[in-house]
Order: structure tokens, then C-alpha cells, then sequence
């Protein structure tokens, strides 16, 4: 309890400094490691810290999922914080007077969360089951990246560690029983949903970005450019014409000066 | 030994000197009692009697036969009973050897419960001294918590030719072990193979080890310097070690001298890689009044195998400890960041102690045998070379090397525990140390198997 109140007053007193200089962000080797679940986290950060025009850099580690206090990339180093996962950097950027969704209403931000745990609880779902439950992908992809960085037998190990523990985490949620079809069915609905409130509009609320459009882009953008042995899920996304041409606008706007580094 | 030897053929045999040296010759070895254990393994050790030529050299040689029977560590007794030959093919002057034995039970198990304030463990073990026949020893251990810690040790070993010398063993465990100086815990799951043997200048042992490390930060406040460093690493490694131990005892010697060397290169596969050399010294010696002065240093160096890379947490030097470096928390001098003992490429310490038998020498054969006073001074150093050309070490090394020594000194009493562990209790003063080691002044408290 007073290691937790602590915790707080210490994020409390270091929220006086608003953004320093180093901030870093860490998550596994782009190229050749990290898998296209994490991947699409990362770059919903990424895209997140973009759109508030903070500057940080990012750090390529082995070891960035043991390194993170949550077990889960991407996290941020912000002066002596370390905070991991998306929800909880809004949380700590907001601490730092930076927000996207200020100018909403108290309907419109409560419709943005509902959006994001839409995602959080489909598509993300639906990106961990294909990595690690479609045998192709997992034989041909997904298990060779996780192992890519670590000595035999560790590469042979490590990935099968990891399908058991993304195994329980599904099946916790009653995903392990869903067959292929039934989860490209999920995703259909959570792509038709996000259509839906996106139609014509630059952004998800209007003409400015919010949290929602940085976290639809981190994953829609890695599901349609991703190249794998399965490609079902970036096939239904390009059924939708408006989500295609926003993932391009993103793209575009936030990552075109930046020489296309994700 | 005489004690069990049972001369019935000549009855004022030992009063004449002469009867020693009279020929004589063994016809025959009986070993009764055997049940699992195999012939072979047995005459091994007896084949060495029939050289007797002398009723000395027999004597002596079936004493040694004893102890070699007993070192293999599967009879729980064994008895001599030398007698003369009778029967048909009794030579003249012909002896039988009569070794009685009882075995080890081939199966012995134990379990036992440690209740601590806010863990409990469950130890199991079983130990099986003669599996095979052939004295091949087997023991298993596994242990579980309150934390949902499991860990499990298999441990073998068998003779090699008979000799029980010459030992090869193999080795499999999984251990959580928790390193709060560091801030992080780690499961390790290793497998071991080693040969040890005697040469001329002492005992080696050759192993082969691979270790799969799991290391992870135990807490929030863990130091980022350890948090970069957790994660999965693989250790393959060949250590050799050199033991020359001429001492009386192991914890409390009065006479003797102590090296060991153990070089470990890490390399051969895995992804730590470095190269560690390590020794330590002991020198003991009486002087009046039953007191001892005894001298202790030890150090070691490690590089990395590649230029500019970081040799792992798991695998440094740590320094400091009431057994070791005295004045000192455990592992609390040396390089570290926010409260986190970081280790060192290199290491040394030296100590000096004076021991005495207790003031008075109150418990005289008693308590007063296992205890000692002690006074001593010990210093030592921990850290990061930056070079290690001989070229290098100029005065201002030396100056930097010098002044980040560290130096304690104190007094207080010594228990030897068993064969193999020791209890100190000890006033410590610690007069030279660095900012950022974390200090134990006045009383202090240790128990432990290694110590300096």
C-alpha cells in the first residue's frame, strides 16, 4: 500500500517537468524480431506520441518484453518512469498536460473508449489467435521471429513458451475456442463497426486525431502491410474503402517527413 | 585400525617385533554381506592385499582396503577379521582376509518443512548410494513454496573403474534463486556433466555446464541497470578446478595450505561469453598457546570474449558479506545504481585472523573445541577494468586501485558447525569504503559454507 502511494506521488511530482528531452521507447528488433501483435501495439504508440508531437526516440532491445515492468511492449522510459502498454502512457502523457481529446464532448470521449475497448477486446485478440494459433503463420512467421535472437535450443523454446502463455490469456477469454472462421467474423464486425463511425470523416471525431484513430491506425496499418503466409484479415479490411484510405492518410501525413521509419 | 584386526593365529604375535616382518602370504579374501553390489567393484578394492608379503605390510594393507571399501560409500559398516588360512590349499604362513559388510539401504528418502515469517518450503529427497551395484549414486531433490517456486535437483556420480578417485558425475536441476542485493530473481535450469580426478599437484574436476537463465526484475524499484539486463540468456560452459588441500580442518585449521584455481570459459554456444579466472589462497599457522594466524586472499578477473561488449549480471563478481569481506552487507561493496549491487569484472580480497581458543579457555573439551575467538583485518576491492594491458597498470591505476579499497577490522567468536559450516559473530569496524556500499558496522551476524 505506501509502496503504491509512493508510486503515485512520485508520478504526481514528477508530472512538474513536462516532457523531457530523452524520452525512449523500447520494443523489440523491427526487422527481424518482433512479432506483428506487438508490432501493431508499438506502432499505435508510436503513432499516439506522433500526433501529440512529442519527441522520443525508439530502442531496439532483445529483451524489451522482460525488460517492461508489465511484460508487454512497447514501453516508455520518462526520466526515472517506466510505463508500459498503451492505456497507461495516455494516462502518463496526460499527466503531462498533453491530450488529444480535450476538445471533446463528455459523449464523444465516452464513445472514443468504448471504440478503443472494442479493439482492445477483437482485434487484438484476433491478432494474437492468427500469430500464434493459425499454424501457418505461427510455423512460418511467428515462431521464427520470436526465436530469431536467442542461441539454440532457446529459439526452439522460447516461442512455444510464449503460445502457452498467449494460450491462457485466450482461453481466459474463451477465444481458444473460436474456430478461424468465427474470429475473421469478429473482425468483420469490429471493421464494419469502425466503418461505420469513421464514414467520410478525416478522423474518427472530426478533423482532429484522437487516441482512437493513433490505435485504428497501429493495427489496421500492420494487418494490411504485413506480409503473411495468411492474409484473411487484410483482406476483409480492404473491403472497407474509408479505412483503407485512412490508414494511407496517417501514413502520409505522420510518417511520410519522418522517411517512412515506423 | 588395529582395533578391529583380530589375530587369532598368533596370539603374542604383537609383542614380538620380529612377527611383523614375517613372511607371509594371503590366500584368500572373503567379503561377506555383499547383497546388491557387484564382484567386480568389490576385488576391485581388495586386489591390492594379495601383494602383502610382510605380516606388517598385510596389516596395513588390509587397513587400507578398509577404507577404501568404505570410501566408496555404499556399506554402512565394515569389519576385518584376519585369520590363517585353513583347509587344503592353505599355503605355509598363508593368511584369509575376512571383510564383513553391511549395506547402505539402496533406498533412502527424506522430506522436511522450513516455516519462515512469510514463506513456507517443502523439501523432498530421495538418495540412492549403489543404483546399479556398481556404487553409482543418485540423489534427487525437489522443493516447492508458498510462491509457486518449484525447483528439482538430480544429481549422479559413479566411479570410474572402480577407483573411487576418479569420479564422473552428471548433473540436472531447475532453481529459482533470488538475488535481493540485485534487486532481481532468476530461474535456472542447467545440465552438467564433470570428471574429477587426482594428479600430482591436487584434485581437478573438468565440467561441462549449459545454464538457461531466466532473469527478471523482482520489484518496480529495481535499478534500470539490472532491468536491461533481464530476460532469457544461455550459459555453455567448460570450468576446470585445481584443489591442493593440504589442511587439517576445512572451518577451524590449525595447520596447512589451501590453493584453488578454477578458470571457466563460457563460449562454446550460448549467448554469455566470457572467460573468468578465479584463486584462492590459505595459509594456516600455530603458533603459541594453541592460537593461529591464518592468512586468506583470494581474486579473480573476467573478460568478455568480444571487445566492448558487458559480461552479464549472473555471471560477475560480487564482494562484501559478514563472511567474506567483513563490515559489509552481503554483496554491498562494488559497483551498483540506485541500491542495486551491480558486480565486478574483477575481485580480490585478502584477510588476516588471528584465532584463539576462548578467553580462559573456558568449554575445554566441550563447547570450547568448536569455538574460537578471532581477531582480524580484511580489505578487498571490487570492480570494472577498463584495461587489462599490462602496460596499463601505471602509478595513477594503482592510485585508482588503492583508493577504492576497502578495509574492516574487528574481533568476535567463530562456531564450526558440522564438518562444513561455520557461525561468526563479530564487532566489526569498517574504516576504508566507497560511497555507494552499504555498510554493516558493529555487531554482525553470519552463517555460511564459503568464507575468507
Amino acid at each position: 500500500m505506501t509502496s503504491m502511494l509512493m508510486e503515485a506521488v512520485k508520478i504526481e511530482l514528477g508530472a512538474t517537468e513536462r516532457w523531457p528531452d530523452n524520452v525512449k521507447l523500447y520494443q523489440q528488433y523491427q526487422v527481424e524480431q518482433i512479432t506483428f501483435p506487438d508490432y501493431a501495439a508499438c506502432l499505435s504508440v508510436k503513432t499516439f506520441l506522433h500526433m501529440c508531437g512529442l519527441q522520443f526516440t525508439t530502442e531496439l532491445k532483445v529483451n524489451a518484453e522482460e525488460m517492461s515492468p508489465s511484460g508487454r511492449v512497447p514501453f516508455i522510459q520518462l526520466g526515472p518512469f517506466l510505463v508500459s502498454e498503451m492505456e497507461p502512457i495516455i494516462a502518463c502523457v496526460k499527466t503531462r498536460g498533453f491530450q488529444l481529446c480535450s476538445e471533446l464532448t463528455d459523449i464523444h470521449k465516452s464513445e472514443m473508449k468504448a471504440y478503443m475497448a472494442l479493439i482492445g477486446n477483437t482485434l487484438v485478440n484476433a491478432e494474437h489467435y492468427l500469430a500464434w494459433f493459425n499454424k501457418d503463420v505461427f510455423d512460418e512467421v511467428t515462431k521464427p521471429r520470436y526465436g530469431s535472437m536467442y542461441p539454440w535450443p532457446l529459439d526452439g523454446i522460447l516461442p512455444y513458451m510464449k503460445q502457452r502463455e498467449v494460450r491462457k490469456r485466450l482461453a481466459s477469454l474463451e477465444w481458444t475456442e473460436k474456430s478461424f472462421e468465427e474470429v475473421c467474423e469478429e473482425v468483420l464486425t469490429c471493421c464494419q463497426a469502425l466503418s461505420e463511425r469513421l464514414d467520410k470523416q478525416d478522423y474518427f471525431f472530426g478533423k482532429k486525431p484522437t487516441e482512437l484513430d493513433a490505435m485504428v491506425f497501429g493495427h489496421l496499418f500492420t494487418l494490411l502491410t504485413t506480409d503473411l503466409p495468411n492474409r484473411e484479415f487484410a483482406l476483409i479490411i480492404q473491403k472497407f474503402d474509408n479505412l483503407v484510405n485512412f490508414c494511407q492518410r496517417i501514413d502520409q501525413k505522420y510518417y511520410k517527413n519522418l522517411n517512412n521509419d515506423y | 585400525m588395529f582395533r578391529k584386526v583380530k589375530c587369532e593365529s598368533q596370539p603374542n604375535s604383537e609383542k614380538n617385533d620380529t612377527r611383523f616382518s614375517t613372511q607371509v602370504k594371503v590366500d584368500r579374501v572373503v567379503i561377506n554381506g555383499l547383497d546388491r553390489t557387484k564382484d567386480d567393484i568389490v576385488i576391485k578394492q581388495v586386489e591390492p592385499l594379495f601383494e602383502a608379503d610382510t605380516f606388517e605390510e598385510m596389516l596395513q594393507k588390509s587397513g587400507e582396503t578398509e577404507d577404501r571399501l568404505k570410501r566408496l560409500g555404499i556399506f554402512k559398516q565394515v569389519a576385518t577379521v584376519i585369520d590363517t588360512s585353513k583347509g587344503e590349499n592353505a599355503s605355509e604362513n598363508g593368511y584369509e582376509v575376512n571383510y564383513i559388510v553391511k549395506e547402505n539401504r539402496n533406498v533412502s528418502a527424506g522430506a522436511h518443512a522450513e516455516i519462515g515469517t512469510n514463506d513456507g518450503t517443502l523439501r523432498f529427497n530421495v538418495n540412492s548410494p549403489n543404483m546399479f551395484g556398481r556404487a553409482e549414486r543418485l540423489t534427487a531433490d525437489y522443493r516447492c513454496d508458498n510462491k509457486q517456486m518449484r525447483g528439482f535437483g538430480l544429481h549422479f556420480t559413479k566411479p570410474v573403474n572402480g577407483n573411487t578417485d576418479v569420479l564422473i558425475g552428471a548433473n540436472a536441476y531447475q532453481a529459482f534463486n533470488e538475488f535481493p542485493w540485485s534487486g532481481y530473481t532468476e530461474k535456472d535450469r542447467g545440465l552438467g556433466i564433470d570428471l574429477s580426478f587426482p594428479s600430482l599437484i591436487g584434485i581437478h574436476n573438468i565440467k561441462w555446464e549449459g545454464v538457461w537463465r531466466d532473469l527478471r526484475c523482482s520489484s518496480n524499484k529495481t535499478s534500470f541497470a539490472v532491468r536491461e539486463q533481464a530476460g532469457h540468456s544461455l550459459k555453455c560452459s567448460i570450468i576446470h578446478s585445481l584443489t591442493r588441500d593440504s589442511r587439517d580442518n576445512a572451518i577451524l585449521p590449525t595447520e596447512g595450505t589451501l590453493l584453488k584455481l578454477t578458470q571457466e570459459y563460457a563460449g562454446i554456444g550460448g549467448n554469455a561469453q566470457f572467460f573468468k579466472h578465479q584463486v584462492e589462497l590459505q595459509a594456516n599457522k600455530s603458533l603459541f598457546l594453541d592460537s593461529v594466524l591464518q592468512l586468506s586472499l583470494a581474486g579473480g578477473v573476467m573478460r568478455h570474449l568480444q571487445a566492448n561488449k558487458e559480461i552479464m549480471i549472473s555471471d560477475k563478481f560480487f564482494l562484501g558479506g559478514p563472511l567474506t569481506l567483513r563490515g559489509f552487507d552481503l554483496n554491498g561493496a562494488g559497483p551498483c545504481s540506485d541500491g542495486n549491487a551491480l558486480g565486478g569484472d574483477m575481485y580480490c580480497v585478502g584477510a588476516v585472523h588471528l584465532y584463539t581458543p576462548l578467553p580462559f579457555r573456558s568449554g575445554k573439551g566441550g563447547l570450547g573445541d568448536i569455538l574460537r575467538s578471532h581477531f582480524f583485518v580484511n580489505t578487498g576491492n571490487c570492480g570494472n577494468f577498463q584495461s587489462l594491458r599490462l602496460s596499463d597498470f601505471n602509478k595513477d591505476n594503482l592510485d585508482l586501485f588503492r583508493n577504492s579499497l576497502r578495509l574492516s577490522y574487528g574481533a568476535g567468536i567463530v562456531l564450526r558447525l558440522g564438518g562444513v559450516a561455520r557461525v561468526e559473530l563479530n564487532y566489526v569496524v569498517p574504516i576504508w569504503l566507497l560511497p555507494g556500499d552499504r555498510v554493516n558496522p558493529g555487531i554482525q551476524l553470519g552463517v555460511g559454507l564459503s568464507f575468507l
